[in-house]
Order: C-alpha cells, then structure tokens, then sequence
C-alpha cells in the first residue's frame, strides 16, 4: 500500500483553558520516517498521547490507512500496529529482558487461559515462538548477552534498547518514539541513529519525537512545532536554516 | 536429574504415609491445609503475578459452600451441580462486580474487595432461608471418588491432595504461559503492557473471576467435609488465612502457597491452649512480612536469580 | 409507614452519620497528612471505646477520668502506629498496596488483641445525659444523641480552627502539601507525621466512645466501622476533611433509607454497596464537580 499511512488532520487540544495544540496537519508516508521537533511545551507529548490513544483530541482527527482513529483505545491501536515508546523507557522492572521482549509479541499471538493451563501443544509452541523470535530481536538490539537478566537492573541506554527490542519485535506498521535520545550518552544515541535507519530500510515507517537536533538527522521530513502548530516542514537542513525555527530555538538549544 | 526423580518419590511417598503414622487430628488439619491452599492459590496468584489484592476471598469460599450444601441438603441435587452452581454464582458475582472495581487502583480495589465481603458476611446472616443464618446448614453428606464414601480424614486426605496439586499445576500453566506474562507486565507498568495491546480491563476482570473460582471450589470441598456449615467460616478471619498463606509461602512462586497454607493451618492448632492467640500471631505475621518487603512483597528484582 | 417512624428513623440515622462523619475526618486528616489510607482507623475507634469501658468497668474510675483515658489510648496508639510501621515503610519507598496490607494487618491484630483480652461479648457505655429523650414535635431523640452531634461539630469546628489558627496546624498542613519545602522552614516533617497520626487517632477514638453508648462495642467491629468512615471520607473528598462531615451525613441518611424500605439488615449491605459505588462514580467526591475516572 503506498501514499499516506498517518495523517492528522487539524489535531487540536486544550485542557483548562490553556490551547495546547491547534490545527495540527501533517502526514507520515508509509515506510518513511517522520520527525517532529519542538521545543519542551511546545505539546509534543500531547500530539504523541492523542494519536497513540492515551488522550482523545479536543479538535480534529486521527487518520491511519484512511480510517478514522477516533473511539478507538490504546490496545485496540496496538493491535493494528501503532505502537510507541515513552519518554522515560518503561520496561517491565521483575520480568527477565528476554521476557520483556516476548511481551512485544502478545498483541501478535492469541493463545487464552484455558489453552495455557491445560498445556495444549498450541499454547506451548506459540510461547516458545515467541521465546525464539525474542531471543534474535535481542541479538540484534546489542542485548543477547544477557537475555536472562532482571530488568530492573539495566542502565539506561540498555533500557532504551529492551524498549525498542520489545515494541519492533512483532513487526509493527508505525512505530512512534518519544524522545528516544533522552538520557543517552553520545555513543549510545550514535548507536540509536544506526538502529532507526537499519529499522526504516527494512520498510518500518517512524515518527519520531525529539527536541534533540542530532538525532533528528535521521529523518527525512522534519515538522517543527512550537506553541501548539507546526510553523514549518521540510528537510532536517532547510529547518536548521529557517530563521522561524530559528528563533524558537534561540536559547533553547 | 536422577536425584531429583528420587527425591520427589520420596517426597510422594512420605505424603502418602503420613496419614498412618499421623494421629487423626493432624491428617484433619493437613486436609484443611489442602482446601486453604486452594483458597489461598486465588488470592496469591493474583496479587503476586497481578498485583491485585482481594480480600473477598472468604466470601467466594462462603458462596462455594453454600451453593453446594444448599443444592443437596435442601434441593436435593448432585454434590456435582452442587459445585457447579457455586462455581458459576461466585463467577458470575465476580465478573460483575469485578468489571466496575477493577479499574480501581490500589488501595481502593482492595477496600472495595473487603467491602464486598462485608456485604457477603451480611447477606449469608440475612438469606437464612438460603444459608440457614446464624444457625448455619447441617447434614451435608460425605462425597465419594470412584466409589469409596469420603467420610473419614484420611480417606479425603487421599482424596484432597492430588486433587490441590492438580489444580496448582493448571493454575501455575497459566502463569508460566502467555497469560502470565502478560498479567507480570501488566503489573509492572500497565503503560508499556497497554501499548502492547494487553488490555488490562478483560485481563484483570479474568483473572479476578480465576481467583473466586478458586475460593469456590474451596468452600465447596470445605462443606463436603466439615458436613456443617455456619456464617462463622466465612468472615474477615477466613480471608486473612486465604492472604496469608500465600504471603507467608512467599509470593513469587504459586505453589508456595501450599507450605503457607499448612503454617497457616498448623499455628492455631499449636497454639490451642492459649485459646485465640493465634489471631495475634498472624496479625503481627502479615505486618512483619509485609513491612519486610514493602516494595511491592517481590522484594526488590534481584541481580543474580531469574524474575518473578 | 407512618411519617413518624420514618422521621424516627432518620434521627437515627443522622446521628449515626456524625459518628461516620468523624471516622470519615480521622482518616481523612491522616491521608492528607502522610498519603495513607489507614484501614485501621475504625480499630482506633474501637481502642478508644474499649480503653474506656475497662477503665469504667474494671478500674472504677469517674466516666469522664475514663473517656480521657480511652482518647490517650487512641492518641498513643496512633503514634505508636506512626513510628512503628508507617515510617519504616515510607523509608523503604513502600507501595500503597503495601502500606494498605499493613494496615489492614495492623486492624487484625488490634482487634486480635481485643478479644484475647476482654473477649467476644459487646460491651457498651453510659449514655451521655443519662438515659433521658427528648421530644422533638413526634420523633425521641435520646439526649445522648443530641450531645453527640454537639460534640461532633465541635471537634469539626475545633479542627479546622486548629488548621488555620494554630501554628502546629499550619506547620502540619504545610509538611503535607510540600514535605521538602517545609523542612527548609525548619519543619520536622516526621514529627509532624506523627502529630497527624495521634490526631487521628484522638479522633478515631472520640468517635468510637461515642457510638458506643447507642451500639455497643465488641473486638470485630473494626472493618465495618472502617469503611463506612472512608466512604463518609470519599464522599467529601479524601484530601478534604471538612467535606468528610457531608460525607458522614450522606451515609447516614442513605442508611437509613435502605432500613425504611428494606430491613434494619440491609443498613450495612447499603453502606458497603454506596461505599464501591462511590469509589467507582465519583473518587473525588461529591464537590468535585464532573464525574472523573481514577481513584
């Protein structure tokens, strides 16, 4: 399917009063990878809430493939693919980061309660599966050494990584990151920028949430937002060379 | 691995002769064990692997109960249906009530589960056409198993036990399995398991109607057993043995809930001379434990073991 | 039923809507001052109550000497409870799951002690007033009663007095709002931890005594009497002490109805039903406005 995969049209949304986003348009093509960039306030944790289900817009509409988005919940996005990473990464602090990845696979899996306590050979070959194809994810995401560890014992950048791991494994349709850079080290956002190329050449469509210029290198169409509303759209270079963006960045930098 | 097949045949075997060497009183208590860990299995499951507390507990082992001595004392049915109709009453009342406070968080899911086992207690005095009141049901008849008549300690001891670890294991299957890893990350961050597509309201109502079904198969067994049933049973007390046992076994691993369970059973009988002392001692037991690993009772995650 | 009975019966239940109204206050005054939601609160009551009784009862002291010393009781018994298993926890970053178990540990045991001690049987204190009524148009309403309201408005009045007035109020309520700020100013925030606890207890137990001339006291009433007081507490607004007093009238008087048209039996059944419905509906209350999620 080519065109459009993600579109918002006139998002908006105010809570007490105070006009957090408004009239927000863009679209993600699909297999491209999309940044948004703005400063902190400018409502880029709202925009990312509403069009992953956390929040419903005020104004506007969520469009995925043409549909409509609105009344559908979290889950329900999940299952047709949208996932997202949070600004602190959430793991699953008591679960193993082998665990933790095959928790990516639930949405892709259906086995129930009934299956699972009787032990019948379909409960017991999907969790296995799931175990395998957990255990390559973290291969590739630089975790495989330690597959068996506790989560809650991993530094942040090895977080950030058993984050990503878990929500790429089931092969999502658009992955959405909120500030993925927060916390790292330079080496490890390098490594981070090597990742969200490899995964977009693989043809994962990525939008991608950030007030750090460096990784928004990446993209190859960059919104910037501030206040609210896009003020400008384009290639990461002609942003760095726009004098509004500029402007807005002036002492935030 | 040869070690480990020997020392589990010992194990079974010392079980099945412990009924011989033991006098009456102790078989009795450890059947009672046996029927508290199931009960207990319900509450510790959930609140290990889900992280929910419920404390209504003793009123799903009440409705077990009285289902099942209501329908052969009274209506005359199979000790069968009997435990079917309690089964299905207590997951029906479960999911109902369930739906609405599941969404509760914390402290506020389990008051409301210790309100609803306010309203149990209540109900069980006040439907003494159906209960008996105060007064309780009696004459509630001995089952049978292929044939032998279930009416000594011993012989529901057999009965009992293998029938306890039966439903361990299926209940450990779901936490080993999908399920399970789904309810650990639902507990862990509900955030990261809703964008996973675990939808915590189905999952949590579930389990929630799990758990009582374990309570009611409980009180049902309890019946069979006792013959007299009475309000007394199924009160705030009750419910803290069906917390504590799997609190005190250790709530990582289900199946702990049975060493609780025989310490939970055990300790009143060992402190009988000192009359209700043994409510002192388990009081003082939950806090102590409690405010040992007051991170969430999984202690903090460790470096070296493996999760949960 | 005639107009006289149901005005009868909602004597009795406004007068039992003030006891609820101050268990609601107590634990709300100990939730806005240390985030917990303390389970044991009715236990505070009952301490209280049965303080009293075993000092009227068995020590033959004066029944005024007596109530002092069953509040002492519930004073020290909410340090106690501070110092003992709230502090511990709050050090080691306890979860409010964990710190509800606690509490609800620590009401098991309370009422453990309770019946090791003094046994199953209810006991029950003098009225207040003697056991005189009063003939207010076609309803009696025993005087106790009526000093029962008094005193429950004074204490309300007394506590938000103390809150705004007194500098140990304030220093409280500032150590609450912002424990970092206030420690700043020179604010011990544990000892005002403390402080919140007694007071809660103090309430708790003026509470118990005086529900207990009507109702009587026995070691298992803990629970009930807990949770209709969080349910007067949720009505208000838990972070609202104040709002607690509408809260406890609410309750009351719903009681009341269930007892009219139903049965005196369903007068808990009532208060525990309002009590989960109201923690779905409306968590914030009853002044908060529009019908939130959450809890």
């Amino acid at each position: 399917m080519t065109g459009s995969a993600l579109v918002l049209d006139g998002v908006g949304h105010a809570f007490g009063g105070f006009q957090v986003l408004s009239g927000v348009r863009f679209d993600v093509p699909k297999g491209g990878l999309v940044g948004l960039i703005g400063p902190n306030g400018s409502g880029k944790t709202t925009l990312f809430n509403i069009v992953s289900g956390f929040i419903p817009p005020k104004w506007g509409r969520v469009l995925w493939c043409g549909a409509d988005l609105a009344g559908r919940s979290v889950e329900a996005r999940s299952r047709m693919g949208l996932v997202r990473t949070f600004q602190t990464p959430k793991v699953f602090e008591h679960l193993t980061v082998l665990e933790n990845v095959m928790v990516g696979l639930y949405r892709k899996t259906r086995t129930g309660i009934v299956q699972a306590m009787l032990r019948t050979s379909a409960s017991r070959a999907e969790v296995l599966s799931m175990a395998r194809q957990a255990c390559a994810v973290c291969e590739q995401f630089g975790l495989g050494s330690f597959v068996e560890k506790v989560a809650g014992s991993l530094t942040a950048g090895q977080r950030r990584n058993l984050e990503l791991a878990r929500v790429q494994v089931g092969a999502p349709e658009l992955l959405m990151l909120d500030e993925p850079s927060s916390g790292l080290s330079q080496d490890e956002v390098e490594s981070l920028k090597a990742s969200l190329r490899r995964l977009n050449e693989a043809g994962l469509t990525i939008l991608l949430v950030t007030h750090d210029m460096d990784l928004m290198a990446v993209a190859q169409c960059v919104h910037v937002l501030s206040a609210g509303e896009i003020i400008a759209s384009g290639t990461m270079q002609d942003m760095q060379r726009n004098p509004q963006v500029q402007q807005v960045y002036l002492g935030v930098d | 691995m040869v070690r480990h097949r020997i020392a589990s045949i010992a194990g079974v075997a010392a079980w099945a002769l412990l009924p011989t060497v033991l006098p009456v009183h102790y078989v009795d208590l450890l059947v009672f064990s046996a029927i508290l860990a199931i009960g207990g299995l319900g509450v510790g499951f959930l609140l290990g692997q889900a992280g929910i507390i419920n404390l209504a507990q003793a009123g799903f082992y009440g409705i077990g109960a009285y289902a099942s001595a209501y329908c052969i004392v009274t209506l005359h049915w199979s000790a069968w249906i009997g435990l079917a109709v309690g089964l299905a009453v207590s997951a029906v009342v479960a999911a109902a009530i369930g739906w609405p406070i599941l969404r509760l968080n914390g402290h506020f899911l389990a008051l409301a589960t210790l309100a609803l086992l306010v309203i149990f207690n209540a109900l069980f005095l006040e439907w003494d056409w159906l209960t008996g009141g105060s007064l309780g049901i009696s004459g509630v008849p001995k089952i049978s198993a292929f044939g032998y008549a279930l009416d000594s300690p011993r012989k529901f001891y057999y009965f009992v036990w293998p029938l306890t670890v039966a439903i361990f294991w299926l209940v450990a299957n779901v936490t080993r399995g999908r399920t399970g890893l789904a309810m650990r990350a639902m507990r862990d961050s509900p955030d990261a398991a809703r964008v996973m597509a675990v939808d915590s309201t189905v999952l949590r109502a579930k389990l929630f109607v799990l758990s009582a079904l374990l309570g009611s198969i409980s009180g049902t067994l309890f019946a069979h057993y006792v013959g007299y049933i009475s309000v007394e049973s199924f009160t705030v007390e009750r419910t803290i043995f069906f917390l504590l046992a799997p609190v005190i076994g250790g709530l990582r691993n289900p199946w702990a809930a049975i060493p609780g369970a025989i310490f939970v059973a055990l300790v009143p009988e060992v402190l009988s001379p000192l009359g209700d002392v043994y409510r002192v001692l388990f009081g003082l037991a939950l806090m102590l434990i409690i405010m040992l690993f007051p991170a969430g009772l999984l202690g903090r995650w460790a470096r070296s073991d493996g999760a949960h | 039923m005639t107009s006289d009975l149901v005005f009868q019966v909602l004597a009795s239940g406004i007068t039992n809507g003030f006891v609820y109204a101050l268990v609601g206050l107590g634990l709300s005054v100990i939730y806005r001052g240390s985030n917990v939601l303390n389970a044991a609160q009715g236990d505070f009551a009952i301490v209280g109550a049965m303080v009293t009784v075993v000092m009227l009862d068995r020590a033959k002291l004066p029944y005024a000497v007596s109530c002092v010393g069953g509040i002492a009781a519930g004073a020290l018994l909410g340090a106690l409870m501070e110092r003992l298993v709230v502090r511990p926890m709050l050090r080691r970053k306890a979860t409010d799951d964990s710190m509800l178990l606690a509490t609800v540990g620590l009401g098991f045991l309370i009422a453990a002690v309770i019946l090791v001690t003094v046994g199953k049987a209810p006991f029950f204190l003098p009225q207040f007033g003697g056991e005189k009524s009063v003939d207010l148009g076609n309803v009696t309403v025993q005087r106790h009663a009526l000093i029962l309201i008094a005193t429950a408005v004074v204490v309300v009045g007394a506590l938000a007095l103390f809150y705004k007035s007194t500098h140990l109020g304030q220093a409280m309520k500032a150590a609450s709002i912002d424990p970092e700020g206030a420690t700043t100013i020179g604010i011990d925030v544990a000892a005002m931890r403390t402080a919140t606890f007694v007071l809660g207890g103090v309430i708790g137990s003026v509470a118990g005594i005086l529900q207990t001339p009507l109702i009587g006291v026995s070691f298992a009433m803990g629970i009930a009497v807990t949770l209709k007081g969080v349910a007067a507490a949720i009505l208000g607004g838990l972070v609202n002490p104040m709002g607690a007093v509408a809260g406890g009238l609410i309750l009351g008087i719903a009681e009341s109805a269930a007892v009219l048209t139903l049965s005196s039996a369903y007068q808990n059944i009532a208060a525990m039903a309002l009590l989960i419905v109201i923690m779905i509906v409306m968590p914030n209350g009853i002044f908060a406005g529009a019908t939130r999620r959450g809890g």
